[in-house]
């Protein structure tokens, strides 16, 4: 392809995505599914699910016992931002994690909801 | 030559109809912010008090955002919200032609924070559950602020 050819295939796209914003933001780190597996109800112990998944972003305490809570939070937002017209999108997802212990510190039960997966790149800010 | 001044005729229009919808559109900034999944009736139509386990919850609705001790037992909260804002700037048009962009805007936003409750016995089984609150589904663009 000629530097001519090259300059206004660039120059196109330049003009196609000009007032385009792309972001995307995540608090915390992702929760990896393959270490929950190696969770035992009724055998791992509360230092093994730290030395496992790391400390819990929060403790809580509940039916005198206390649960582990690990979270993961992922923003993705596309707009389009033009000279008189101003579209901004952002859809934000949550993942938890929650370890219930029980009185001996021993992991007796384990919930995990995922809904990052579900995040979108979505500019249309009307619908559902 | 009849055929010219039709394709003509319409290019113009399209071009006149391309020009009022920018005139319309000018300055208007849409903005949406949706968190998580909404939690609806029909969802949650399994529960059974006394029988449902947190277990069964998390395998139909997913893991709740929080979990609390209340007075009551422990609360298990799913939260959503849809915040949806828009606005008219009436001096968007002035910086098509002058060098200063004066400032005319109207603005609204709603923020629509919605919770599912669930509480628990100590044996993690559904004691009671509801919404916090209903809203009405808002419309997108409403930039009106009175």
């Amino acid at each position: 392809m000629s530097f001519a050819k090259q300059l206004a295939s660039f120059t196109i796209v330049l003009i196609l995505t000009q007032g385009c914003v792309v972001t995307r933001g995540t608090i915390g780190e992702p929760i990896q599914e393959d270490v929950l597996s190696r969770i035992k109800k009724g055998a791992t112990t509360m230092t093994e699910v730290v030395s496992l998944i790391g400390a819990p972003d929060r403790i809580v305490r509940g039916n005198d016992r206390e649960i582990f809570h690990y979270y993961y939070y992922d923003a993705k937002s596309p707009a389009l931002l033009l000279l008189l017209l101003n579209f901004i999108r952002m859809d934000i997802k949550s993942d938890n994690l929650y370890v219930f212990f029980n009185r001996d510190g021993i992991a007796e039960e384990v919930v995990y909801g995922k809904r990052t997966g579900r995040t979108q790149f979505r500019l249309w800010p009307f619908g559902d | 030559m009849v055929i010219n001044v039709a394709v003509r005729f319409l290019s113009i229009r399209l071009v006149v109809g391309a020009l009022c919808f920018l005139l319309l559109c000018a300055g208007c900034s849409i903005r949406r912010v949706v968190f998580n999944d909404v939690v609806t009736l029909e969802q949650i139509n399994f529960i059974r008090i006394g029988q449902t386990t947190i277990l069964e919850l998390a395998d139909h609705i997913g893991a709740p955002d929080e979990v609390a001790e209340s007075e009551f037992g422990v609360v298990a909260l799913y939260n959503w919200s849809d915040t949806k804002s828009a606005a008219l700037d009436f001096g968007a048009l002035a910086r098509l032609v002058l060098p200063y962009a004066p400032t005319m805007t109207l603005n609204r936003t709603g923020i629509t924070p919605e919770q599912f409750q669930v509480v628990f016995d100590p044996q993690w089984t559904v004691r009671a559950y509801g919404f916090s609150r209903r809203t009405t589904d808002e419309p997108v663009v409403w930039f009106w602020p009175f």
